[in-house]
């Protein structure tokens, strides 16, 4: 009797443990079912809406809400100060009550993707390219909201401001394909959306070297060896000239880009670029960079450098080398190094490292679908009002009062202005620092003290205007058929590739061992999949 | 040849005759000594590299032989001001409260289990033992927990999820059944003893060896506790030490991941974040007080080692 009740009961546990296997493809289908009753909702409810007025549909603010944000960024110790004044004014604006949810770096995926699956309501979510809750696949699944609707196009009533401000390009793009089909699911940020890859110069010391910046500006990195040379012998043994993140190093000396949607930073698909004109269609197809003539050159070159002691050996270990490089550039302990630029990052890390900070640019700047998707806000399927987040969301990228107080603090607090009407920061910053491009648009911000008074107007503007779109601009990489494959790479990856890309292993017998082993995981197949795509992408395009 | 054997007996002698060999007893003393070792000597590397100085560690990296020593990641640490202190108070709160009801309710469970008269005994005894087996998945528990239990941004969210622990209860049970004779129970009723008193007066006392290790046991998984908070919590009043020192970890992990991506403004956000010192120092910190637990736990454990087998 008693062995029966057990075997039922195991069966039972089986069974259970298979639902529990199907656990999360049930849980979406029926969020997706209570999103598809909710959007059938809002779309009869626009419809009442839409009939009375003519076109702007006025906001109706009878009703005080509480909008719930789920921001990313450094850790914001005391926003009391801040959310009082901000609550004050949003609540005379719109009758809204703003609750911010910082999302704290390391914290922000787990937090803001069991947020989203558990239903939690939270009304807008930082979404971005690179983050876990990224915007294409909650797109994909139902979480965000589609804004241009054409059946309740949230952004033409409520969002028109901010949307027509915004450059061509963010808005290009924004569209991606979602759960309502092709179209916008998150307002972008309007912040730097260009890559420029750099030479980070410590111009103090390449002075004292008795080189000068056009020294730099006239070679590459396979001419940096009399000048790291000449550095090595004027600051002793224990100097390491050559301050590199590997895989970074790797794409400014090859002009690789990372291929959107490849698995995580050890990506194993590279796209090529033009250095001089990154908007020229040069016919390049996705490929395994390693086992280009390229790459080989690159890593014997760096194996050199390694060799001579140029670079750190520290930097070959994946743990600590970041740490290893803030400290060292903080120290100015260095004389190249390698940084994806930011306009005006010279000016912060000139005072941060006491010494003159130059950057040499590798290419002009280049937009690419991930690049303009780097910071954005979504508003949740899960929110009761998505017209006032709208309403908040374009009031706080058009109004300078909002927006500045959100990201600064309260003047006379957390920041002062100075006769120039410059940004400068009190000690209470430390305790309210948020990610400055986390939230919206930059542009409308009173620039900080270093950046100059029209920063933001004849600087920052016309700079990412001049931005171009590279030819497979909006390619998205969709692993889904390969993903035993890209997993198996990216083990492969891990154990070589940040190795041979600061030379801390010798090419001529890794790089071979190397390439077996990406071909034994299925390389090609990979490469084959994403070219595919790369075809249908340009076949489509036309 | 009499000598001789005598010398032997006599040797023999001074050592009880159901000693292990010298030679057996030279090779456990040294294993046993090898595996301390490798217990002490990461903790002694952690107090070691947080009092090195930041320059040392950029020379020559980790090292048991620093180039120079400091101070500065305690002095960072204190900076940390307010946060520290609130955390430090979290931490204790909720060790000490959830140790006393996972403690108690541990206790309820496991006699009821442990009582033959009790009904439902077999079913209660499956229950939990079934969810230490399967779990409801991360999304259905957060959901529960969160929506349904409202554990949010409140002690209760530290405390609750781990109140009960089904193997505490089986090991609690099982120290039941050995330890308490059921006569006792027996004695007690006809004496006119009401089930309260019985619990309360007779078995516990009995059962304190037992009691102090699932407290222990407890108390650790307590202290150590940060993915609940991870989950639950954003309100920086409410995060507990383990915790503060995680998100220092992850952020930092978070930044070099993402730095190809970030670009610039990875660089920026990391150039202002704790130092590997200063996590070491964090560690320290979070480890001294736990580590006096545990002495204040150990009487009865070891009267807990030596209690049961040899009484039958």
């Amino acid at each position: 009797m008693k062995k029966k009740l057990l075997s039922i009961v195991l069966s039972i546990a089986v069974t259970a443990t298979m639902l529990v296997g199907c656990g999360s493809t049930t849980t979406e289908t029926a969020t997706d079912a209570t999103e598809a009753t909710e959007t059938a909702e809002e779309a009869t409810d626009a419809e009442e809406t839409a009939e009375a007025p003519a076109e702007e549909a006025a906001l109706d603010i009878s009703e005080p809400v509480t909008l719930k944000w789920y921001l990313h960024g450094s850790t914001v110790n005391d926003d009391m100060a801040v959310m009082e004044k901000v609550n004050e004014y949003l609540g005379e604006k719109l009758n809204v009550t703003l609750e911010p949810i910082w999302g704290t770096w390391g914290d922000f995926d787990e937090g803001s993707t069991l947020a989203i699956n558990g239903g939690d309501d939270v009304d807008i979510y930082f979404t971005c390219s690179w983050s876990a809750n990224e915007y294409n696949a909650f797109a994909k699944k139902g979480a965000w909201v589609r804004l241009d609707n054409p059946e309740n196009n949230l952004l033409e009533k409520y969002g028109s401001d901010i949307w027509n401000t915004l450059p061509e390009v963010l808005k290009a793009g924004a569209q991606i394909e979602g759960s309502d089909g092709y179209g916008v699911y998150a307002l972008p940020g309007y912040k730097d959306f260009g890559t420029q890859n750099c030479w980070d110069i410590n111009v103090t010391l390449l002075e004292e070297c008795g080189y000068t910046l056009d020294d730099i500006r006239n070679t590459d990195y396979y001419g940096f060896g009399d000048i790291l040379k000449k550095a090595k012998e004027l600051k002793g043994n224990d100097f390491y000239p050559l301050l590199v993140e590997g895989l970074v190093l790797e794409r400014m000396v090859d002009n690789s880009i990372i291929v959107n949607g490849d698995s995580g930073s050890l990506n194993v698909l590279s796209y090529y670029i033009d250095p001089t004109d990154v908007s020229k269609d040069i016919g390049s197809k996705v490929v395994n960079k390693y086992a280009t003539e390229e790459f080989k050159k690159f890593a014997e070159k760096t194996r050199e450098y390694y060799e001579a002691g140029y670079i750190d050996p520290g930097l070959a270990n994946k743990q600590t080398a970041n740490d290893l490089r803030t400290s060292k550039q903080l120290n100015a302990d260095y004389l190249i190094g390698t940084q994806s630029y930011a306009l005006g990052y010279e000016v912060q890390t000139s005072a941060e490292r006491g010494i003159e900070v130059a950057y040499v640019p590798c290419t002009p700047p280049y937009v690419d679908k991930t690049s303009t998707q780097g910071a954005m806000m979504a508003i949740s399927t899960a929110s009761k009002n998505p017209e006032r987040a709208m309403a908040f969301l374009n009031l706080l990228n058009t109004d300078p009062y909002l927006m500045t107080l959100l990201e600064y603090g309260v003047e006379g607090v957390h920041y002062n202005l100075n006769d120039d009407g410059l940004v400068v920061f009190t000690d209470e910053h430390d305790n309210y620092q948020p990610w400055r491009n986390g939230m919206g648009n930059v542009t409308i911000l009173p620039p900080q003290e270093g950046e100059g008074k029209d920063f933001f107007t004849k600087t920052f503007i016309p700079y990412y205007d001049s931005a171009k779109a590279i030819p497979a601009f909006g390619y998205q990489f969709d692993p889904t058929n390969v993903e035993t494959e890209l997993a198996a790479l990216a083990n492969v990856g891990e154990e070589y590739a940040l190795a041979l890309c600061v030379g801390s292993i010798d090419p001529a017998t890794a790089l071979p061992e190397f390439l077996d082993k990406l071909e034994a995981a299925g390389m090609s197949k990979v490469v084959d999949e994403a070219n595919a795509q790369l075809d249908a992408y340009f076949a489509n395009e036309q | 040849m009499s000598k001789n054997a005598q010398m032997v007996l006599h040797h023999k002698k001074k050592r009880p005759f159901n000693a292990v060999s010298v030679p057996a007893e030279v090779v456990i003393n040294t294993i046993m000594t090898l595996f301390c070792a490798t217990c002490i000597i990461p903790f002694i590397f952690v107090v070691i590299i947080s009092f090195t100085s930041e320059e040392s560690i950029r020379k020559i990296g980790y090292s048991f032989t620093p180039l120079s020593w400091g101070t500065e990641a305690y002095a960072y640490v204190m900076k940390l001001g307010d946060q520290l202190w609130i955390s430090y108070f979290n931490s204790f709160f909720t060790t000490i409260v959830g140790t006393g009801l996972s403690v108690l309710i541990c206790i309820l469970y496991s006699y009821a289990l442990f009582r033959r008269d009790f009904k439902f005994r077999s079913f209660f005894s499956f229950f939990s033992f079934f969810t230490m087996l399967f779990g409801g998945g991360l999304v259905p528990t957060y959901m529960v927990c969160k929506q349904m239990l409202g554990l949010s941004d409140n002690y209760a969210a530290l405390i609750v999820p781990l109140l009960v622990n089904p193997f505490n209860i089986i090991v609690m049970r099982t120290f039941f059944q050995s330890s308490v004779p059921e006569e006792l129970i027996e004695a007690a009723a006809i004496d006119g003893s009401g089930e309260y008193n019985t619990l309360f007066k007779i078995i516990i006392p009995i059962a304190k060896p037992g009691i102090a290790t699932i407290a222990l046991l407890n108390a650790l998984a307590y202290w150590n506790e940060w993915f609940v908070a991870l989950l639950y919590v954003r309100e920086r009043a409410k995060i507990p030490l383990q915790y503060l020192l995680m998100q220092m970890q992850r952020n930092v992990e978070y930044l070099a991941k993402n730095s190809a991506n970030m670009g610039a403004d990875a660089a920026a956000a990391a150039s202002s974040l704790p130092t590997q010192s200063l996590r070491m120092a964090m560690v320290v910190l979070i480890v001294i007080p736990i580590a006096f637990a545990y002495p204040f736990f150990q009487r009865y454990i070891i009267a807990g080692l030596t209690i049961g087998s040899v009484k039958g």
